[in-house]
C-alpha cells in the first residue's frame, strides 16, 4: 500500500473544508445550475484529498513506462520523442495528393496521414455508377496498385511512417495490400514498413451506416486478416487502428468511445487467439485512434482511464507479462464535429484546445483539424496553419517538459477513476450481450450511438451546450473570412487510367486472381496472404468488391 | 390532418451520416412520417423510393462537396417523372455561394451546420401543405 493520506490528515481537512463550503454555499453569485462533463460525470466546484481517500499512487498510477500506465506509456515520454504530427491529407486523384504529402513533410510533419475517397473507403472504383460523383472528394482516389505507386512516388515509404486511413476493412484488405504490394516492388522489405491502418469494423458496419455492406462477421474476418498478416510479415506495422474518433464523431460520449474500442480490440485479440497466434505476436501492434473533443478536463481523463483499463484488461483477461502488450497506444485528432462553419476562424481555437488536451493526456500523435473543416476540405493555408498550430504546441507552450503534468491533481485523478468505472460497466454490457460483433448484428451499438447522438443534438438546440457562433454570439450577415478548397478535377483523370490499365492489363492474370480471392473467401485462408499478390495484376478495387460481396453475401444495419 | 411524410436521404458514398440521422429522428418526434435511406444511395434510386412512398418532401444531406451534381440530378429526375408538389430540401457543407444556383434548380432550402433541429421542423410544417 502506497496510500498517500492518513486518516487524521483527512479529517483535518474535512473541517477545514466546511468553512469553505460554507462561505460557497452562501454566496449568490453562482447560477443555480448543474455541474457535469460531457459524459454527464457530475462536477464538483473543488476536489480534495478527500475525494480520493484511498488512491494507492504504486498501484492506480505507478511510473511512466510502468503497468498500469496511467502516467504515459514510455519512461521518457515528451523528453525522449515529441509526438508524431501527423496531418491528415488527401484529396483529387494520386497525382495531387502525392504533391500535399511532400508540402507536409517539407514543412516539418512528421509521417504521412493519408485518407482515401469515398468510393475508395467503400470498396467502389471511380468509375461506378454509384461512385462518379464522390470521386476524389473527402479523400484520394486509388483503384489499382498503379495509383498506389503514384501516390508514394518520391517518396521514402522506408523511412516515412504512414497511416493510412482505410477506415472499412472492405477497403482496407485492399489498399493496404497495395501498399505493400508497392513497397515489395520498390524492394523495401515489409518488416522494415512503419505505419498504421484504420481497418475497423465498426465504421464499415455501425459508424456510416449503409444497406448493403458486408455483414458484420465478415467485416470483422478481414479486419483480423491484415492483423493476422503483419504478426507474420509486417512487424512494424499496426494493422488496426480502432476508431473511436469515428464513433465520437458519430455521436458517442467520452466513456462510449473508450469502451467500444476496448470492446472491439477485446474481440479480435480472441479471434487471433482462435488462429492460433501468440497473444504477444500482435497484441503490441493494437492502436488506437482518439478524439480530442470539447470537455478539457474529461478528455485528459479519459486518455488516462483509457490506459489503466487496457493494461488491466491485458493482465487480466488475457494474462499477458508483456509489457508492451499491456500499453494503449493511440493518435488523436481533433474533434471535427466540434468545429463550426459559423464564423471558421474560431476553429483554430477550438482545435488548440483539443490538441493541448490530448498532449496533456500523452498522446502518442496528434492532428489537428483545419479550420475550415466544416465548410470543405482543408486548403493549403489552413492545413499548414494547423501544422504550425501543432508546432507552437511543441516548441513554445513548454507543455513537453514534464511527464504527466496534471497526475496528482485531484480532479484529474477522480475524473479519471469515475471515468474508468462508466467505461468498465459499458464493456460489462457488451460482453453479456455476447461481444462487439453481436452487439452490433444486433443493433444494440447502432442505438447506443443514435441516442446519445440526439441528446447531444438536442442539448445544443436548447442551449445547454454552448456553441459560440451558432447558439450563443452568433454574427448577422457575416462575411466568409476564408477561401475554400476546390477539389480538382479527378473522375475523368481515374476514368483514362482505368481504360487504359483495363485494356493493357493480362486478362489471364486477373481472372486469376479473382479465382484466387474466392477460393480464399470459401476456404476461409487469410484474403490479405492472396490479395498482396492478386493486386499485381492491377484487379480493380471495385472488381475485389465484387468477389467478396458476391462470397459473403451482403447486411442491412439499422439505421437510425 | 394527414401525417407528413419525408424522405431523408444520402446521396453518394460519404459517410458523415450524423446529421441526417439526428433529422430524421427529430423529424419523426415532430409527428412526421420519416423513411431514411441510409448510405450510398443514386438520385434515381432516391426518386423513386419518393415516388413509391408518395413523400411530401425530399431532404438531401450532401457533406462530401458533390452537392451541385447530386441536388441537380435529382430535381432534373423529378421533372422528368412529371412530379411537380414536391419539396426538395438539403443539408451539409454546403457554401453560401452555391446556394442561389441550388434554389434555381428547385431546392426549397439549404440547411448547413449549426442548424437547430426545430428550424428544419418548422420549415417543413410551413412549407408543405400550403
Amino acid at each position: 500500500m502506497t496510500n498517500l493520506f492518513n486518516k487524521t490528515a483527512l479529517d483535518e481537512l474535512g473541517e477545514n473544508k466546511k468553512t469553505w463550503q460554507d462561505k460557497f454555499d452562501k454566496s449568490k453569485k453562482m447560477e443555480n445550475k448543474s455541474y457535469q462533463t460531457l459524459s454527464g460525470i457530475p462536477v464538483k466546484p473543488l476536489y480534495t484529498p478527500a475525494d480520493l481517500p484511498d488512491m494507492d499512487v504504486l498501484q492506480d498510477l505507478g511510473f511512466p513506462g510502468q503497468a498500469p500506465f496511467v502516467r504515459g506509456v514510455h519512461p521518457t515520454m515528451y523528453r525522449g520523442r515529441t509526438w508524431t504530427m501527423r496531418q491528415l491529407a488527401g484529396y483529387g486523384p494520386p497525382e495531387e495528393t502525392n504533391k500535399r504529402y511532400k508540402l507536409l513533410l517539407d514543412e516539418g510533419a512528421t509521417g504521412i496521414n493519408g485518407i482515401f475517397d469515398y468510393p475508395t473507403l467503400r470498396g467502389y472504383d471511380s468509375t461506378d455508377p454509384v461512385a462518379q460523383a464522390d470521386c476524389g472528394r473527402g479523400g484520394v482516389a486509388i483503384d489499382t496498385l498503379e495509383d498506389m505507386r503514384i501516390l508514394f512516388d518520391g517518396i521514402p515509404v522506408e523511412k516515412v511512417s504512414s497511416s493510412l486511413v482505410t477506415c472499412q476493412p472492405i477497403c482496407n484488405i485492399t489498399v493496404q495490400s497495395m501498399y505493400f504490394a508497392n513497397a515489395k516492388n520498390r524492394g523495401v522489405d515489409l518488416n522494415h514498413l512503419t505505419g498504421t491502418s484504420q481497418n475497423d469494423f465498426l465504421m464499415e458496419t455501425c459508424m456510416a451506416t449503409a444497406p448493403g455492406v458486408l455483414p458484420p462477421f465478415a467485416s470483422f474476418k478481414l479486419s483480423c486478416d491484415a492483423i493476422e498478416f503483419c504478426a507474420k510479415y509486417a512487424a512494424r506495422w499496426n494493422p488496426i487502428s480502432f476508431a473511436g474518433y469515428n464513433y465520437r464523431e458519430t455521436g458517442c460520449r467520452a466513456d462510449q468511445e473508450i469502451a467500444f474500442v476496448i470492446a472491439n480490440a477485446i474481440a479480435c485479440i480472441d479471434e487471433m487467439l482462435s488462429r492460433g497466434l501468440d497473444l504477444d505476436s500482435f497484441a503490441p501492434r493494437l492502436s488506437f485512434f482518439l478524439n480530442g473533443h470539447n470537455d478539457f478536463f474529461e478528455e485528459i481523463a479519459k486518455y488516462r482511464a483509457a490506459r489503466r483499463i487496457w493494461c488491466n484488461i491485458m493482465q487480466n483477461r488475457f494474462k499477458t507479462k508483456n509489457p508492451r502488450s499491456q500499453t494503449f497506444r493511440f493518435h488523436v485528432q481533433t474533434a471535427g464535429v466540434a468545429l463550426t462553419a459559423q464564423q471558421p476562424l474560431n476553429n483554430i481555437a477550438r482545435a488548440a484546445y483539443h490538441a493541448l488536451a490530448a498532449v496533456m493526456g500523452g498522446a502518442q500523435s496528434v492532428h489537428i483539424d483545419g479550420y475550415d473543416e466544416g465548410l470543405c476540405i482543408p486548403t493549403e493555408l489552413s492545413a499548414i496553419t494547423a501544422l504550425r498550430s501543432n508546432q507552437i504546441l511543441q516548441l513554445e507552450t513548454r507543455v513537453t517538459q514534464t511527464i504527466d503534468p496534471l497526475g496528482g491533481s485531484y480532479f484529474i485523478e477522480s475524473l479519471t477513476n469515475q471515468l474508468e468505472e462508466k467505461i468498465l460497466n459499458i464493456i460489462a454490457e457488451i460482453d453479456q450481450l455476447g461481444g462487439i460483433v453481436k452487439a452490433t448484428e444486433t443493433g444494440w451499438i447502432h442505438n447506443q450511438v443514435a441516442d446519445a447522438s440526439y441528446e447531444y443534438q438536442q442539448a445544443v438546440d436548447r442551449g445547454e451546450i454552448p456553441v459560440v457562433g451558432v447558439n450563443c454570439h452568433t454574427m448577422e450577415d457575416e462575411v466568409l473570412p476564408i477561401e475554400l478548397f476546390k477539389v480538382p478535377e479527378t473522375l475523368d483523370i481515374q476514368a483514362q487510367k482505368l481504360a487504359r490499365i483495363k485494356k493493357e492489363r493480362n486478362k489471364d492474370e486477373v481472372q486469376k486472381a479473382i479465382a484466387d480471392i474466392a477460393r480464399g473467401c470459401e476456404k476461409n485462408e487469410n484474403l490479405m496472404e492472396i490479395i498482396i499478390d492478386a493486386v499485381q495484376s492491377f484487379i480493380t478495387e471495385g472488381e475485389i468488391t465484387d468477389v467478396l460481396k458476391s462470397n459473403y453475401g451482403v447486411w442491412d444495419p439499422p439505421l437510425f | 390532418m394527414l401525417k407528413k411524410r419525408i424522405l431523408i436521404a444520402k446521396p453518394g458514398l460519404d459517410g458523415h451520416d450524423r446529421g441526417a440521422k439526428i433529422v430524421a429522428r427529430a423529424l419523426r418526434n415532430a409527428g412526421m412520417e420519416v423513411i431514411y435511406t441510409g448510405l450510398h444511395q443514386t438520385p434515381k434510386h432516391i426518386v423513386n423510393t419518393a415516388i413509391d412512398e408518395d413523400v411530401d418532401a425530399i431532404g438531401l444531406s450532401v457533406l462530401s462537396g458533390a452537392h451541385k451534381t447530386v441536388f441537380a440530378k435529382v430535381t432534373s429526375l423529378l421533372k422528368e417523372k412529371g412530379v411537380e408538389d414536391l419539396l426538395v430540401f438539403g443539408g451539409g457543407t454546403i457554401p453560401k455561394k452555391d446556394w442561389n444556383l441550388l434554389k434555381a434548380m428547385g431546392v426549397g432550402e439549404i440547411f448547413t451546420p449549426g442548424t437547430d433541429t426545430q428550424s428544419i421542423i418548422d420549415y417543413l410544417n410551413n412549407a408543405i401543405g400550403k
